[in-house]
Parts: structure tokens; C-alpha cells; sequence
């Protein structure tokens, strides 16, 4: 072997031939690649996702000429630069080049600088607040999110009063609804642990974060704003995840945003009937507490098939009212579903953890429940078996009766004219 | 130069004949202070934990193929096997891989008799079966399940026992790493030969050093935070629990700066494998040799100021920002990187052994990883990708496509070294073939998945992802398979592979200067380094190969032993 | 150090393997403490972060720590490092007496710090301990009460030794009296940190 120390390697033609040929098809894999953009992404529903996805488009641009630059040199290099078999001797002393390695560190450095000017600007006009938002009939309203494992519910303060005065908060449960144009600004809250807001379709998402209940939690804010998507059929909707890891059901805590195509629409099939039904109630407490139980988070843990929930943390609800009066010796059905709702850690099913929340009487709590709400949730109950524990027949005084035996509450049942109460459950997140 | 160094002086003299003796199987379970024998222990009990690291993987995957709980009784159950996943992955496998690595090579390349601190090293090895025993015991009473990053609130108040025992494991292990670190630190900076100057120094030497600088800055804040963890969980302090004054972020802040950094622990010793396995086996110097030794001290110090970007979903808005800039300025060194070893291999003479196919991998996986990293450092998109499988994806590429790629390079390069005889390259191609494959089609259409909505960490999921979550599974599969060809052809080589002789690949380092397996002091006699570690390709360099060889010649592993 | 568990390793016998060794332990030892204060300021980041959960500091009433007894006992301990400093350079003069004298001071002042800091730990108010502010100041005081502990525990069995003649023989030899004082020192310039900290950053 010659003494050929700061001779540069020499590249034949064939590598100039082959680099000609791999930056043609480096251009074209990278067109190919961009038009996958589209496909790898959830449909853009929202502003924030077309700039999003741009940014993102940009991304693949430049990661894929990096991509296409190196895999080549790599594929060129061993090609090319293989040793012929039998050959022993050494490559070219070439201990590099400071022109080149400085333009590979001024490049990327440059390449870099760029991207950060780029993504600093998207965030920018992704979170520039705007001139209204949560616009509903004219009005600017609260909409808020609480996390609990494992649900999610949303509830709408809408600044109207119901005939006590007052004011009536819609409990759409796991559903955000929306419209297009509609300017989102969720408050956020967790009642347990770390969770995360993210709605895929609109590219956002937000932790919710623990934080002292007494000095009103720590909120935090997402914002985002619906837009159309072609060949959508309205309304339409979109999955709400959680992406930040919660528990045993983490992967069921889903929900979903539903985009009404218009205001009026939002108003008509979700707003208005939603509040005509909190001013309305039925007077039969069953009816009330199929409602009511799905307001609640109950579904994030329990299954019951007559409402398709399917969640296995929990004991099963099917049949329940079959089991419930000879779950604990000496308790009615009835005092045993009245226990098992507002003091939830007297019994635990065996084979299951102590995990259930706390629902109770107290208004600040974000599970909070009052005794008519209890009584209808579980008259409700009381019809789920088929040869029920429950007296049916004397329902209005046996329900009572256990709130009265287990709590010491007198439950003054008036349907009808406490109108309005089942509505306004989510106290803790008022004003 | 005119002065070709003929490495063992005196040494050429005395024949060398007598037969280099291997360790006894026996050696390796006792407490030994020998860096030789360390670096096996770590060696082996690494790898043991990587296969059941990679059993639990499998398990994961088995699950996922359909999109309800299947396999695992419950929700619970499967996050307790990722927790441990993860745990058993980075704390019990590549850390200590790399201390293999480090122990038994650093030594060696430096001329040295032994580590620093021998006894310290022993010590720090044998901290790690207690851990582990504890960390795993941790999965047969209440396991962890709040996944190896542990958030609190879900890891303190939300938790079993096998939390806690989580904890003080980790602890333990921190404190091997630290022990460890500084023991790599001071021999580096002390024991290097007469005229082995840093600048000369060869380039694993350079990312274990910049490696365990990080270790001994960075993992007393993991030692802080589960301090803090250990007090909430057991003493009834409030410090992650707001309704006590606390906050949860502070557990974050704390973790990443630590576990940030810690990626680089895992990944710059790769690197440094690199630089030697590209130069070796393409016999041509590395390319930008001070460029490549400085930016391992690049990422090394950048890599502290990066560590809020895990929080972009739930940091303050407005403390996004920086931490997306230095995010993206690592991209820099890292291209330097890059771009040196392509310039290392281009104009050479390719031999494509296992190591070099390995090595070249690592290059076509790890520019992925990379280039998702810089993606991931964008906010807007990070914002839509945070916690998805994108993320999963992501770290893969860098800890398999990376680490582990390089791990493989490492254990095909020094293996003649390590017991005087090579490993089949025929099973090694194999090897190659279905890890390169299985690797590529598991973990690239996770970023798919993960883009389209799937976040990470879940047991069931949307069903309109179940065809990609089973051609990830069925790859994976693959990819689990391939383990079992590396541990076949370590365990016959060890038996039926050809000797190695001294210096198999005729490396100019100065570990291939003395006999394979080295006598218990490494060197007859100080050795004398050439005067560039990667100098191929000259008259001197040639010369002082063929000196090596000669030297050598007679001494070695004789056939018939084992 | 070169206990051998197989094999004909040598002892390092001659000079410069042990001039070496002291290399090596003095390297090793800045390593450590650089490493290890690390632990310290990342409690310090938890004092300082958690300050941000409440709108003032000290937390709405609860009474601000009493300065006195903390700063007597940071200068005890100031002063017993500066003792132990001296000690050291007395040893190293083969002042066997001024040594003996120098140590036998600083561990009783660093005993006198150890009470005081005991003291205001076993102190703290149920105001305070409700909130971060008692809190995190256990939480340090404690930390570095341990380490406080077993390294006086180690200055006075290296003091014993030295005194009973166990290090003679040079700079290498007497590297257990410069290790326990290097860490001495390590323990006084963590208190001094958490003393600022705790007590005078508000």
C-alpha cells in the first residue's frame, strides 16, 4: 500500500451516474411521500389543523431530502466503495476536510434556525386569542371539561335561568358539541390525575392538571375553532382521546366532538332541546334516572348493556337489581343501591378495587349529587333484572325510606315542581 | 513519521507462547475486580434482562393485535407490563449494556491494567441484581403501572406497593450509574498512556466520557425525585399533591432533567461504537475525528437544556418556546455526527462483517429517529403528536435503531477480544437480515398509527387501527425472533468458533495489542499507541499491524481450550 | 483497592503507581462532590419551584423561620470545616498535636451544628408544616442532616486511626484524613447553599 494520505478519495463516474440517478428519485420520493400527507392525518376539522398540517408538510419536505441524502451516500458508499474480494489493504488515509464539515455544520444549523422561525410562527397565530369565543344565541358562555378516570364530561353554562333562578348547565357527558366558525374556549379540570385533551382532528390537546380544589383547581385552556371538511355530512363527529396515561381503563377514556354545520342547527338539535329538557323533566324518576345516570361518569368503569356501556373496571350493572338485596346481609335492594352510590367505599364487590368515586350530596364536589337525583338514578336501577329485589310497587316511599335508614335524609320527592334541579348537578364548575 | 512504535517492546522478545488462559465459567459469578470480568457480568445479566424486557414486548404486541383486552384480565394489567417494559428496558439493559461495553473495552484501549477504581467498579456491578430482584419483586406484589416515567399523581396517590419498591430500585440503580461514571471519568482522564493525548484518544473513549459526564450531573435529580416520590408515597408529604401545596409538574421537571439527558446515556456510547466499527471495517481514518469527539460534548451539554419539550402539553404556553429551540439545536451536532461517519466510509474499502452491517443499520435507522426528533421539536406538531404512538416510534428509532443496532456492532467487534474466538458471520448475516426488517416494519408504521389518533400506553383502541396494530405485531414477532440467532451464535461461538488471534480485524486501537482473550493484567508491558488511533491506510500504520501480528503470533487462545 | 481475586496481579509497590492511586482518589472525589451537589440543587429547584404555588413566601400565616440558631450553626459548621482544613495541613506538617487539637474542635463544633440544625427540625410549627414552607424545609434539613451524620461518624473514625498512627507514610498514605475532610467540606458548602435558601431568599 502506497503512502496516499491526503489524497481526497476518487469517485468514479459510475457514482456520479448513480448520484444523478438517486437525486431523481429523491425528488420524486419526496413527492411521493408528501402525498401521504393527507392520508397519514385525521381529516382537517379545525383552523389550527390547515396550518398544522402545513408546518408538517414542511417537515417531511426536509426530512426527506435529509432522508434521501443519506440513506444515498449510504446505498452509494456500499456499492461502490466495498472491498473486492481478497483485497487486504487499506482505504485512503483522508482525515477530512474543514470546508465540508463546516458546511454541514452551517447547514442544519441554518436548516434549523428556519424550522424554528417557521413552527414559532404557526404557534403564534394558532394561539392568538380571538375577539369571541363560545358564542351561543348571541351570548359568550362558559363551556367546561372535567377529567375523571375515566370519562370525560363536558358541561355548558349557559347564563339562563330556570324557575328557582336558577342557572341551567347542560350535561352533554363525553359529547363537545359544536359548529363550524364556533370559536372553542374549553376550561379544563381533573378530579383525580394527569389527563390529556386531545381531539385528533382538531391537532390539539391539553393535560389537565391537578390541582387544590379549594382555591378553585388549576385550569388550564384549549382553544380551537371548527371549520368545514368536504364531504363531511353535518353533523359530524370526531374523537376525543386521552393521551396521557390515567389508569387502568386510559384507553376507554374517548369521547367525541360533534360539529353542527351551522348555528341554527346547533341550536336546534342540540342547544334548545337540551335545555327544554332540563326545564321539562319527565315525572316518571325512571325516565329521569336513565338521563341522569348517563350524566354522571358511571360508564367509564361499569358495564350495562341497555345503555351500550361496556367498561370492566367496575362490577358489571347488568342485572343488577337482581343482586342488590343480597349483596350485604340485612340491606334492601333499595339501601343497598343508595349506599353503594353516595358512600361507595361501604362495600366492594369481591374481585374489584376500592376505585369508585365519591358522589354525594356535597355541591362542591364535581361528582356531586343530590337526594332527588339519587332517588331517580335508582329507581332507574331497580328495573335493571328481571325479577328485581326492588318493591316496585311502593317505589315513591321504599326508595325514601332507605335514603332515610341509611342516611338520616328526608327526600321530599316533588317532581315537577323542582324542575330544573337535575340540571344544575355540576355546581363545582360554576362561576 | 519515522518512528514506527512497535506496541509491546520488551515483550517481542519473550515469545509469548504459552496459551492464553479464558476465564472459568465459574469467574463470572463471583465477585471479581477485574474490569475484564465486570464487563461480562454486565454483558450477560444485561442481556438476560433484554430478553425479558423483550418478553414483555411480545406480550404487549400479543395484545394489541385486536383492539379489545384479550390477553390481559385488565387494563391494570397491561399497564404494569409496560411500566416494566420500559423500566427493565432502559434501567436494567442498555445503561448497564453500556457499562459492559465501557468496562471492558476503556480499559484496554487506554493501555491500562484496570479501572481506576477496581473494588468501586465491582461494587457498582453488584448493586444491580438487588435492584433488580426489587424492581421486578415490585411486579408480584401490586405492580407499577403508571408507566416508567411515573407521573404522579397517578404514582403516589394512585398506586400499589410495587410503586414504592419501583422507586427504591431505580435508586439503587442511580446510584450503580453514578458509581460507575465517575470510576469511567477518572480513568479516562488519568490512566491514558505517555503520548495518548485527549486529542488522540480514541473515540469510545470520548462518548464514554461524555456519557458519564451526564451521568454524574444529571442522575442526582432522579435521585431528588424519587426521594420525593418515596416521602409522598410512604411518609404522608404532599410535595406532588396540590391540596397540600404541592404540584404535580414538579415531578416532571425534575424527571425529565434528569431522563432527558439520560437518552443521551444511552445513545452516545453507540455512537462511539460507531466511529470505531465504521473506521475498522471500512480501513480508513474517521472522517473529522476532533469534529466527531467535540460534538459528543455538544449533545452532551445541550442535552441539559432541552428537557421541558416532554412537557409541551402541559407547560406554561409562553416556556414552550425555548425549549423548542435548544430542542432543535441538537439536531446539530447529531448531523455533524451523521455526516462525518458517511464521510468515514466513503472512499474505503468496505468489508461488510456482521459488526459493519450492524454499524451501517444503526446509520439508515438512526437518521429516522432523527429526523422525527427534529419533527417531534416543531411545538404546533408536537401539540397533535405528544404521548401518540408517533412518540413511541420515535424513541425507538433512537434506543433500538440506535442503541441497540450499535450494541449488536459492539458485541460482533469485540467478541474475538472478549473470548479468543470469532462469531459465525454467516448466522451473523441472518441476524442482520431479520432484525433490520422486523425493526423496520415495527416500529415505521407506528408513527402512522400515532398520527392518525392512537396515543401511546393504551390496551384498547380505536378498531380502525387493528390491520396496521397486527402488521406491527407480526413484525415484532419477527423482530423478537431474531434475538434467539444472536444467543445461538454467542453460545457456539464461544465453543466451536474459529480463534481469533490478537487482532482480527488489525484495528490500530490498543485493545487488538494484546492476546484474545487479554492476560489478567491486559499487557505484558506498557504498550506504546500508534501514534493515530484510526490511521489506516500508511506505510507506518501497516508496519505497526504487522509488528502486532507478529508479536502475537504464537500466543493466543490455543484450539483445544474449552 | 488491589485486593486480587485471581491471578498474579501485581501490587502496585512502587511510587508512581501510587502517586497515581492519589490521582486517581483526589479526581475521583471532585467527580463525586460535583456529581452529588447536583442532589442538593435539585432540592433546591423543589423549594424554589413550589414557592410558585403559593402567592407569597412564607405561605399566609406562617411565621418566617427564626434566623439565629440556623446562623450560629452555620458558622459552627463553617468553622469546624475551616478547623478540619487546618487539621489537615497540620497532618500533612506531622503537628500530630495541632491535628489532634485542630479535629477534636471541628467535630465538636460540627456536633454543636448537628443539635441545632436537630433542633430546628424537631421545631418547625404545624403552620408551617401545612404548607410547602415546613415542608421542603424538612425535606433539606433532613437530606443533609443524613449525610452530615455519617460523615462525622467518618471524620472521627479516620481521626481515631490517624491518631493511632494508621496513615503515616506520606501524601498517599494520608489520603483518608484529605478524603474525610474533602467531604467535609462538601457537607459545609451544601448546608451553606440550603442556609441561603432556606433562610434568606424570600
Amino acid at each position: 500500500m502506497n503512502d496516499n494520505r491526503n489524497r481526497s478519495p476518487s469517485i468514479s463516474p459510475g457514482a456520479v451516474v448513480v448520484a444523478a440517478i438517486f437525486l431523481l428519485v429523491s425528488v420524486i420520493g419526496i413527492n411521493w411521500f408528501t402525498s401521504f400527507v393527507p392520508v397519514v392525518l385525521p381529516p382537517q376539522a379545525s383552523a389550527e389543523s390547515k396550518s398544522v398540517d402545513d408546518l408538517f408538510y414542511v417537515l417531511v419536505i426536509i426530512g426527506g431530502i435529509v432522508f434521501f441524502l443519506i440513506q444515498g451516500m449510504l446505498l452509494i458508499s456500499v456499492i461502490f466503495f466495498r472491498a473486492k474480494s481478497g483485497d487486504q489493504s487499506d482505504g485512503p488515509t483522508y482525515h477530512g476536510n474543514p470546508l465540508l464539515e463546516i458546511v454541514w455544520t452551517i447547514i442544519p444549523a441554518g436548516v434549523v434556525v428556519f424550522l424554528a422561525v417557521l413552527s414559532f410562527n404557526v404557534w403564534m397565530q394558532n394561539t392568538e386569542p380571538k375577539a369571541t369565543v363560545n358564542m351561543i344565541d348571541g351570548n359568550e358562555i362558559k363551556i367546561n371539561v372535567s377529567g375523571a378516570r375515566y370519562a370525560w364530561t363536558h358541561t355548558y353554562q349557559t347564563g339562563r335561568l330556570d324557575d328557582n333562578g336558577e342557572q341551567i348547565v347542560i350535561n352533554s357527558g363525553d359529547k363537545l358539541h359544536t359548529y363550524i366558525g364556533q370559536n372553542i374556549e374549553l376550561e379544563l379540570r381533573t378530579q383525580d390525575v394527569i389527563h390529556s385533551y386531545w381531539v385528533p382532528a382538531m391537532r390539539v390537546k391539553q393535560d389537565l392538571l391537578p390541582g387544590n380544589p379549594a382555591t378553585g383547581g388549576r385550569p388550564t385552556e384549549l382553544r380551537f375553532t371548527p371549520v368545514r371538511v368536504e364531504d363531511e355530512t353535518y353533523p359530524a363527529a370526531y374523537p376525543i382521546v386521552c393521551a396521557e396515561l390515567c389508569g387502568d381503563g386510559h384507553g376507554r377514556m374517548t369521547g367525541e366532538v360533534i360539529v353542527y354545520a351551522d348555528e341554527s342547527h346547533f341550536l336546534e338539535q342540540f342547544y334548545e332541546p337540551a335545555i327544554y329538557a332540563i326545564l321539562n323533566p319527565p315525572a316518571d324518576p325512571v325516565l329521569r334516572g336513565e338521563i341522569l345516570i348517563q350524566e354522571y361518569i358511571c360508564n367509564s368503569c361499569h358495564t350495562l348493556d341497555s345503555l351500550e356501556w361496556s367498561s370492566r373496571t367496575g362490577p358489571s350493572l347488568n342485572g343488577i337489581a337482581d343482586r342488590a338485596g343480597e349483596r350485604v346481609p340485612g340491606q334492601s335492594a333499595e339501601e343497598y343501591l343508595v349506599q353503594s352510590i353516595w358512600n361507595s367505599q361501604a362495600f366492594t364487590v369481591p374481585g374489584y378495587t376500592e376505585q369508585m368515586a365519591a358522589f354525594g350530596p356535597d355541591q362542591t364536589d364535581a361528582n356531586a349529587m343530590n337526594a332527588e337525583q339519587l332517588y331517580a338514578i335508582t329507581a332507574y336501577l331497580c328495573t335493571q333484572g328481571e325479577q328485581t329485589d326492588c318493591d316496585t310497587e311502593n317505589q315513591t316511599t321504599a326508595i325514601p325510606a332507605a335514603i332515610k335508614t341509611s342516611f338520616g335524609l328526608d327526600v321530599d320527592i316533588t317532581f315537577g315542581q323542582s324542575a330544573g334541579e337535575a340540571g344544575t348537578t355540576e355546581t363545582a364548575d360554576e362561576g | 513519521m519515522a518512528t514506527i512504535a512497535v506496541p509491546i517492546g520488551a515483550q517481542a522478545e519473550q515469545p509469548g507462547a504459552e496459551a492464553v488462559r479464558r476465564p472459568a465459567l465459574s469467574e463470572y459469578l463471583r465477585w471479581s475486580v477485574d474490569h475484564k470480568i465486570i464487563g461480562v457480568q454486565y454483558g450477560i445479566s444485561s442481556f438476560l434482562f433484554f430478553l425479558v424486557g423483550g418478553a414483555m414486548a411480545m406480550a404487549i404486541r400479543w395484545e394489541l393485535l385486536t383492539p379489545a383486552l384479550d390477553l390481559m384480565v385488565s387494563g391494570s394489567a397491561y399497564n404494569s407490563l409496560f411500566t416494566m417494559h420500559g423500566t427493565v428496558m432502559i434501567f436494567l439493559f442498555i445503561i448497564p449494556m453500556w457499562a459492559a461495553f465501557g468496562n471492558f473495552v476503556v480499559p484496554l484501549q487506554l493501555g491500562a491494567k484496570d479501572m481506576a477504581f477496581p473494588w468501586l467498579n465491582a461494587f457498582a456491578f453488584w448493586l444491580i441484581p438487588p435492584a433488580a430482584i426489587v424492581v421486578l419483586m415490585g411486579y408480584f406484589v401490586t405492580p407499577a403501572e403508571a408507566g416508567w416515567t411515573s407521573y404522579p399523581p397517578l404514582s403516589t396517590l394512585f398506586s400499589g406497593d410495587g410503586q414504592t419498591l419501583w422507586a427504591l430500585g431505580a435508586h439503587l440503580l442511580g446510584i450503580s450509574s453514578i458509581m460507575g461514571s465517575i470510576n469511567f471519568i477518572v480513568t479516562i482522564l488519568n490512566m491514558r498512556p505517555e503520548g495518548m493525548t485527549l486529542w488522540r484518544m480514541p473515540l469510545l473513549c470520548w462518548a464514554v466520557l461524555a456519557t458519564s459526564i451526564i451521568a454524574v450531573m444529571a442522575t442526582p435529580f432522579l435521585a431528588g425525585a424519587l426521594t420525593l416520590l418515596l416521602l409522598d408515597r410512604v411518609a404522608g408529604t404532599t410535595f406532588f399533591d396540590a391540596t397540600g401545596g404541592g404540584d404535580v409538574l414538579l415531578w416532571q421537571n425534575i424527571f425529565w432533567f434528569y431522563s432527558h439527558p439520560a437518552v443521551y446515556i444511552m445513545v452516545l456510547p453507540g455512537m462511539g461504537v460507531l466511529s470505531e466499527v465504521l473506521s475498522i471495517h471500512s480501513r480508513k481514518p474517521v472522517f473529522g475525528y476532533r469534529m466527531v469527539g467535540l460534538s459528543s460534548m455538544g449533545i452532551a451539554f445541550v442535552g441539559f437544556t432541552v428537557w421541558a419539550h416532554h412537557m409541551f402539553t402541559s407547560l406554561q404556553p409562553e416556556l414552550r418556546i425555548p425549549f423548542m429551540i435548544t430542542t432543535m439545536i441538537i439536531a446539530v451536532p447529531t448531523g455533524i455526527k451523521m455526516f462525518s461517519w458517511l464521510g468515514t466510509i466513503w472512499g474505503g474499502k468496505i468489508r461488510f462483517t456482521s459488526a459493519m452491517l450492524f454499524a451501517l443499520g444503526f446509520l439508515s435507522m438512526f437518521v429516522i429517529g432523527g429526523i422525527t426528533g427534529v419533527m417531534l421539536a416543531a411545538l404546533p406538531f408536537d401539540i397533535h403528536v405528544h404521548d401518540t404512538y408517533f412518540v413511541v416510534s420515535h424513541f425507538h428509532f433512537v434506543l433500538f435503531g440506535g442503541s441497540v443496532f450499535a450494541i449488536y456492532a459492539a458485541l460482533y467487534h469485540w467478541f474475538p477480544k472478549v473470548t479468543g474466538r470469532m462469531m459465525n458471520e454467516r448466522w451473523g448475516r441472518i441476524h442482520f437480515v431479520f432484525t433490520y426488517f422486523g425493526f423496520l416494519f415495527t416500529f415505521f408504521p407506528m408513527h402512522i398509527v400515532g398520527m392518525l389518533g392512537m396515543p401511546r400506553r393504551v390496551a384498547v383502541y380505536d378498531p380502525a387501527f387493528t390491520q396496521w396494530n397486527q402488521l406491527i405485531g407480526i413484525s415484532a414477532f419477527v423482530l423478537g425472533f431474531s434475538s434467539f440467532i444472536v444467543v445461538y451464535n454467542v453460545i457456539h461461538s464461544y465453543f466451536r468458533g474459529p480463534v481469533a488471534g490478537a487482532n482480527p480485524w488489525r484495528a490500530l486501537t490498543l485493545e487488538w495489542a494484546t492476546t484474545s482473550p487479554p492476560p489478567v493484567t491486559n499487557f505484558i508491558d506498557d504498550p506504546i499507541p500508534y501514534e493515530n488511533p484510526y490511521g489506516y491506510g500508511t506505510e507506518a500504520a501497516t508496519a505497526y499491524l504487522d509488528a502486532v501480528d507478529e508479536t502475537f503470533r504464537h500466543g493466543g487462545l490455543a484450539s483445544s481450550s474449552h | 483497592m488491589t485486593s486480587i481475586s485471581h491471578g498474579q496481579k501485581p501490587k502496585p509497590r512502587d511510587q508512581q503507581a501510587a502517586a497515581l492511586r492519589l490521582k486517581n482518589n483526589r479526581l475521583g472525589m471532585n467527580i463525586f462532590q460535583a456529581s452529588w451537589i447536583m442532589a442538593f440543587f435539585a432540592l433546591i429547584v423543589v423549594n424554589w419551584q413550589l414557592r410558585y404555588s403559593y402567592a407569597q413566601w412564607p405561605p399566609m400565616g406562617v411565621q418566617p423561620f427564626e434566623l439565629l440558631l440556623p446562623s450560629l450553626a452555620t458558622l459552627a459548621l463553617v468553622s469546624s470545616t475551616l478547623l478540619v482544613q487546618r487539621g489537615l495541613v497540620a497532618f500533612r506538617g506531622a503537628q500530630r498535636s495541632l491535628f489532634s487539637l485542630c479535629w477534636r474542635l471541628a467535630m465538636a463544633l460540627g456536633s454543636v451544628f448537628m443539635v441545632l440544625i436537630a433542633r430546628e427540625f424537631a421545631t418547625v410549627s404545624q403552620a408551617a408544616l401545612a404548607t410547602q414552607y415546613g415542608l421542603t424545609m424538612r425535606l433539606m434539613t433532613g437530606f443533609h442532616f443524613v449525610h452530615a451524620l455519617v460523615i462525622l461518624c467518618l471524620l472521627l473514625v479516620v481521626y481515631r486511626r490517624a491518631v493511632a498512627g494508621a496513615y503515616h507514610g506520606g501524601e498517599a498514605a494520608g489520603w483518608a484524613v484529605e478524603g474525610a475532610a474533602k467531604l467535609w467540606h462538601f457537607v459545609t458548602v451544601a448546608w451553606v447553599l440550603f442556609y441561603v435558601v432556606l433562610y434568606w431568599l424570600r
